[in-house]
């Protein structure tokens, strides 16, 4: 009963989105009005039709309907609710499921926002979006039906995957990414629109940036809870591995960083319309490309849970979308040339220039890594694999550059920079930086790169601090405001320049923290028997006991729990253990970590003998690791205040709103 | 008198900015050097012991994975100094490796080891990745291992 009804409720998703496609082109190409009303409630419904199927298998997960295949697959009557409920994206049918939910939403979003503006252009939205919407409609109902049943019913599920029931941060992650990955369908919507109405004009920029930066916060969260989750999960020490899902998360998050910088050239100077219209294409492709290398199982990763057939439809959708919004591009570039206002070698133009040339070099290489092995084994054969080395040493000069530019650009004056501003504005910063690594030199840190990073840092940060302490005081002085207020004002009526500079910031913090714990990270492997110690780091660590027994939560999941105590720069005790689920073969590491703001104390269990109660532990002391997530969350706020409304537009809405309760909202845009 | 151009101060005239187009191309040399010339050493095969074995002289010192079933009765050793041999039923290889496998490494299960083959014939492995696909066989020559899914525990 409940399936079917989640069945019916995709079909009929699919029947929605497929009419508010068309009936948005017809209503575009000058038909009935009525018919844009129309379609912009099917997409509305398409949502709900989309919520229904997604509550559909969260009750089936949670009564354990193992009629239903994908619930026999990723669920067993021992599997807590709220297991259950997170279940609903452990796998392929169900991820669709929950993607069309997320994706339909931010169709009904943006269409019902702007339903009374932009009139010329939100038709083309919309079909674009129920183009899209369609598709993974239409993936559901063949390839990858979330509601196929089974016969015979099996009396026990097979359980949910065993790494996603060993850590609550499956609940935060793939949602975060998830959101970031479909609302980049918005951004390439209204540049589909804007190249079909030939309304590529700053109103359009405003519009696709701010449309841009909202999936770019989530997706940039869901990367950072990403690697959080593999450092806490994964249990070998480190939260990056170059694997080729994390980089198809990466893809789309690079082109789209380089756009948001673009359209600021673009807004403020004219020009690069060409670009900017390529580059959120670009990011909606490789999102697609993304989900192709995720769940197609033709890259080797810890994220292919399952092949599965739905490899060449995304194969197709790919090409479909590429060839489509390329050759309407190209289509256009007759209307889309015309540069904007010259500007000198060295200017913020510049600096942005350079930003999307180093953004798209990082691009290209990393699809370069990604796809090397398709490549080599589809035209010799052999089977090989691109390293993290490799990436590391393509990729890191890249984003030292960047943290440069970081600075540097958006301290530099439109048009053409002088001397006596640079000098002005760069020689203190230098100043400091140059003092800062001297002292961490004094203070014993040797590591050339850890070095150079904590330089560039300080330096770019001193630059942002510098011109915020100067505009506070030019606002001070000239309103006769006190500094608090001054400096309030200021940032909260230029939110996108100054919630820029809190995105900075935090990268700043996670750069700095990447570079000091992957040069003075320390680890050791090492077989201990009871009451046996061992040194890392300034740390004793003693192995008390080995502990074989049922999880008390799940008694069909053995734990085999090595119980340590530790002394040093923290002190206390610590279990560390490997889980057998009944679903895997293989153990699952469950790493300890005991963090704190200076260094991560990490151990985990790689092998164990039950008679003689000896282990094999890997040790690791991780410094400043922490920061890496605090910086991530600090690139969150920053990212949230830039996208807040400006206060100012928000009460002139109010107003207007008050006075004619049917007329258009300036909110926002 | 001479006419000069219009000279509007505020849209003065176009002119090619020689110094970033400059700029840009140095930055996408260096970018296309460091991607290539690292690349021949960031490359890792895949190898069955048959294919390993059908290299000769040419497979010694060098890096690769090699994929097949831990030979059973073949494991010995403590976990940080392991010996066992790896094999796909025609060839078989002597594995040395002092890092220590997850615990799911065991007797004929999927294995894949990188690292490189000593001139003695045994192969000294830096990382053991355990396949935990409960249908993992062995790959006929050519094929690919990697569509097993690798045992996270032990990624680098």
């Amino acid at each position: 009963m409940i399936p079917s009804m989640g069945h019916a409720s995709v079909l009929i998703g699919l029947g929605l989105t497929v009419y508010a496609a068309v009936a948005f082109v017809l209503a575009a190409r000058g038909g009935d009005p009525r018919l844009n009303t129309s379609a912009r409630r099917a997409v509305i419904g398409s949502f709900v039709a989309a919520g229904i199927g997604c509550a559909a298998m969260v009750i089936s997960l949670l009564t354990h309907d193992f009629g239903v295949r994908y619930v026999a697959e990723n669920n067993a009557t021992t599997t807590p609710p709220f297991i259950g409920v997170i279940s609903l994206w452990a796998a392929l049918e169900g991820s669709i499921l929950f993607w069309a939910l997320l994706a339909t939403g931010w169709a009904a979003l943006v269409l019902h926002r702007y339903r009374d503006r932009y009139r010329q252009l939100m038709p083309w939205v919309g079909a674009t979006l129920a183009t899209v919407n369609a598709f993974f409609f239409a993936v559901m109902t063949w390839p990858g039906n979330p509601f196929a049943l089974t016969s015979p019913v099996a009396a026990e599920g097979s359980g949910p995957n065993a790494l996603l029931q060993n850590h609550p941060f499956m609940a935060l992650h793939p949602p975060l990414l998830y959101l970031g990955y479909t609302g980049m369908a918005v951004p390439f919507a209204f540049g589909v629109a804007a190249l079909v109405t030939k309304r590529l004009d700053e109103e359009w920029l405003r519009i696709v940036r701010r449309w841009t930066l909202i999936p770019w916060t989530f997706l940039t969260l869901g990367i950072v809870a990403g690697a959080w989750w593999s450092y806490e999960v994964l249990g070998w020490g480190g939260y990056w591995a170059w694997d080729p899902v994390e980089n198809a998360a990466l893809l789309p998050w690079l082109t789209a960083t380089a756009f948001i910088h673009s359209a600021m050239v673009a807004e403020r100077r004219g020009g690069l319309r060409i670009w900017t219209s390529a580059l959120v294409i670009a990011t909606f492709v490789l999102t697609l490309v993304g989900t192709f290398l995720t769940r197609s199982g033709i890259v080797a990763s810890v994220h292919s849970f399952t092949q599965s057939p739905i490899g060449p439809w995304f194969l197709a959708a790919i090409l479909v979308a590429l060839t489509a919004a390329l050759g309407l591009l190209v289509w256009r570039l007759p209307d889309l040339s015309g540069d904007g206002r010259p500007s000198g070698t060295v200017s913020r133009e510049s600096a942005f220039l350079l930003n999307n040339v180093l953004f798209l070099g990082l691009t290209f290489a990393v699809l370069f890594g990604t796809l090397l092995p398709l490549l080599v084994a589809a035209t010799s054969g052999d089977t090989i694999s691109v390293g993290a080395p490799w990436f590391d040493t393509v990729t890191v000069p890249i984003f030292v550059a960047l943290l440069f530019l970081m600075g540097v650009g958006p301290a530099l004056p439109w048009g053409t920079a002088s001397w006596s501003t640079m000098r002005e504005r760069f020689a203190m910063p230098l100043l400091i930086a140059v003092l800062v690594t001297a002292g961490a030199v004094g203070l014993g840190l040797r590591e050339v790169a850890s070095l150079g990073t904590l330089g560039l840092a300080v330096f770019v940060g001193g630059i942002m601090i510098d011109e915020v302490i100067r505009g506070t005081r030019a606002r001070a002085r000239g309103r006769n405001e006190d500094h608090a207020t001054a400096a309030w004002r200021l940032t909260t009526r230029n939110r996108r320049r100054y919630g820029g500079y809190g995105v900075h910031l935090g990268v700043l913090v996670m750069a700095v923290a990447v570079a000091i714990s992957s040069g003075l990270a320390s680890d050791r492997t090492v077989t201990l028997a009871p009451g046996e110690t061992v040194t890392i780091g300034g740390y004793q660590i003693r192995h008390d006991r080995l502990v074989v027994e049922p999880l008390s939560t799940d008694v069909r999941v053995i734990e085999t729990r090595a119980e340590v105590t530790y002394s040093g720069a923290q002190n206390g005790s610590l279990d560390t253990a490997l889980r057998d689920y009944p679903n895997s073969q293989a153990a699952i590491a469950t790493p300890a970590v005991r963090t704190s703001l200076a260094e991560d104390l990490y151990v985990t269990l790689l092998a164990s003998d039950s008679a003689t109660g000896v282990v094999t532990l890997h040790l690791f002391v991780n410094p400043l690791v922490v920061w890496i997530w605090i910086g991530g969350a600090i690139v969150g706020i920053g990212a949230v205040f830039a996208i807040w409304p400006e206060r100012r537009a928000r009460r002139v809405s109010v107003e207007q709103r008050q006075r004619a309760p049917a007329a258009a909202s300036v909110e926002g845009a | 008198m001479t006419v000069s151009a219009p000279s509007d101060p505020m849209l003065p005239p176009r002119r090619r900015p020689w110094g970033i187009v400059v700029l840009v191309a140095v930055v996408l040399v260096v970018i296309g050097y460091l991607a290539f010339s690292s690349v021949g050493n960031a490359l890792v095969y895949y190898l069955t012991p048959t294919e390993l074995v059908s290299r000769g002289e040419a497979a010694v010192g060098e890096t690769v994975r090699l994929g097949g079933l831990v030979e059973a009765g073949s494991i010995s050793g403590p976990a940080t100094d392991l010996t066992f041999v790896v094999t796909d039923g025609d060839n078989a290889i002597a594995v040395h490796s002092t890092v220590a496998p997850t615990r799911s490494f065991r007797e004929r299960s999927g294995a894949v080891v990188e690292g490189t083959l000593g001139a003695d014939g045994v192969f000294e492995a830096t990382q053991v990745i355990v396949k935990h696909d409960e249908n993992y066989e062995v790959p006929p020559s050519g094929e690919i291992p990697s569509e097993q899914v690798i045992d996270p525990g032990n990624e680098p």
